[in-house]
């Protein structure tokens, strides 16, 4: 059995449809599938890959997750896929009762490997080792991109914040914790372009001295220019 | 002797350094430039020249400028094809921007205008009137209508740098002064109109080049 699921399923959901064994697929990767031309050209990327995914995986059910911890254009996906047949299962986690630790995002790992092993635990958490721990040089805010690779631009002293430390806390949708991050350090505030969450990114950037960037698809040469500029004059 | 090189879209900048240290700059088009079998030490810019170690555009901007600004301050670099700035605060890297690519309403597109409407760029005046230039192909629509409604080319020319010109003190944030590096210095049109919005400082088209010597 396929599952296909988006953001940060609601555990108990998960728990019940593990009993099955399925293969678990994350709908917001780019999988490099044809585009289904289904949303408009000017989109966030992440919900177009959550419909292209759908579309050319087929999934035998999708557990799409719509509240606060995702975004209002999760909620429209799930109402259209749900429209094109697709079985699909609306998750809310909006329980922010309990912060666990986050000793991935203040690690010294690459940041890409932080990134990834901190979505790779949503589905199926398992029991880190220990983590070698490093003081912030910079700061990483935001989901995690589209285009995973601007994360290699980062040295390895780079803090995770916002809503990938949410996820890390198991707290998606605690805004909260989205919106805190260490005071005086230099911190790139991205977003996907045409996401809801570019108000948070834009408004905290300025707010904390930090650059914002929006990226749609993939970083140009330009823009990982800007964040190499960034992290070499701060 | 060390060269380096800032090769733009359409002009290269290159400063060679003679072993008695005195300082050459030269100013070529860059589609010349590979044809010259020029070593460099650094290079920057938009032109792929693997012969030198090349360094990112702001970094070179930030680091040409020092010691020409004041602690507190906005440069500009407005090129061929891009714009970007850099905002120092007590002497300290403190913001920046970059358009990243969009040549829309940039220099090319004035040296296009020029040359399409047999203009010289000494002829264009600074004008009250501006076209907005946020989208350039919608500008250059304006120019069109413009001429078509008895306009000189020269009047609709300055009317679209006038728009480069605000368009360029906006996506600085609207400072209160701007020192201006780049090919637009040397644009008399363009500088004038920019001075309606803010006070401008040249620095000339040798900054980013001048970032890259490291002695």
């Amino acid at each position: 059995m396929k599952i296909g699921f988006w953001g940060y399923p609601n555990p108990d959901i998960v728990k019940s449809l593990d009993e099955k064994n399925p293969q678990w697929i994350d709908l917001d990767i780019d999988f490099g599938y044809p585009e289904s031309n289904i949303l408009p050209d000017a989109y966030c990327k992440i919900i177009k890959n959550i419909i292209d995914n759908a579309i050319h995986l087929k999934p035998d059910l999708i557990v799409a997750t719509i509240g606060k911890d995702k975004c209002d254009s999760g909620w429209f996906a799930s109402c259209i896929l749900k429209d094109l047949g697709f079985n699909v299962i609306q998750s809310k986690f909006e329980d922010i009762s309990l912060r666990r630790p986050t000793p991935v995002s203040t690690s010294d790992l690459p940041l890409r490997k932080k990134v990834e092993l901190i979505t790779g635990q949503i589905i199926k958490p398992t029991k880190l080792p220990v983590i070698k721990q490093c003081h912030a040089k910079f700061g990483f805010w935001g989901v995690p991109p589209n285009d995973l690779s601007i994360l290699e631009l980062f040295p390895n002293e780079t803090h995770v914040f916002g809503w990938t430390k949410c996820v890390e806390a198991g707290v998606p949708a605690d805004v909260e914790l989205e919106m805190e991050v260490e005071k005086n350090l230099p911190i790139v505030f991205y977003s996907q372009a045409f996401c809801a969450k570019s108000q948070l990114a834009k408004y905290l950037a300025k707010k904390h001295d930090g650059l914002y960037i929006d990226i749609d698809d993939y970083a140009t040469n330009s823009v990982r220019a800007k964040i190499e500029a960034f992290l070499r004059l701060r | 002797m060390k060269n380096y090189l800032d090769a733009g879209t359409t002009y290269s900048k290159i400063i060679t350094v003679h072993e008695n240290g005195k300082r050459e700059f030269k100013i070529l088009p860059s589609k010349t430039v590979r044809n010259l079998g020029l070593t460099f030490v650094k290079t920057c810019g938009h032109m792929d020249f693997k012969n030198g170690n090349c360094e990112n555009e702001i970094v070179a901007l930030a680091k040409g400028c020092r010691g020409k600004v004041d602690n507190d301050a906005v440069v500009l670099d407005l090129g061929s094809r891009d714009a970007k700035w850099i905002r120092f605060k007590n002497s300290k890297f403190a913001d920046m921007d970059w358009n990243t690519s969009c040549a829309s309403s940039t220099g090319a597109t004035v040296e296009m205008l020029l040359k399409f409407y047999d203009v010289k760029l000494d002829s264009l005046t600074c004008v009250d009137k501006k076209f907005p230039v946020t989208c350039g192909v919608f500008g250059l629509e304006k120019i069109m209508d413009d001429i078509s409604n008895g306009e000189s080319a020269q009047n609709a020319i300055s009317k679209f740098v006038h728009g480069i010109a605000y368009n360029t003190w906006t996506f600085a944030q609207k400072p209160e002064k701007i020192y201006l590096s780049g090919g637009f210095c040397e644009n008399k049109c363009f500088v004038d109109s920019l001075r309606k919005y803010c006070n401008v400082e040249l620095l000339g088209r040798f900054i980013l080049c001048e970032g890259l010597i490291d002695e």
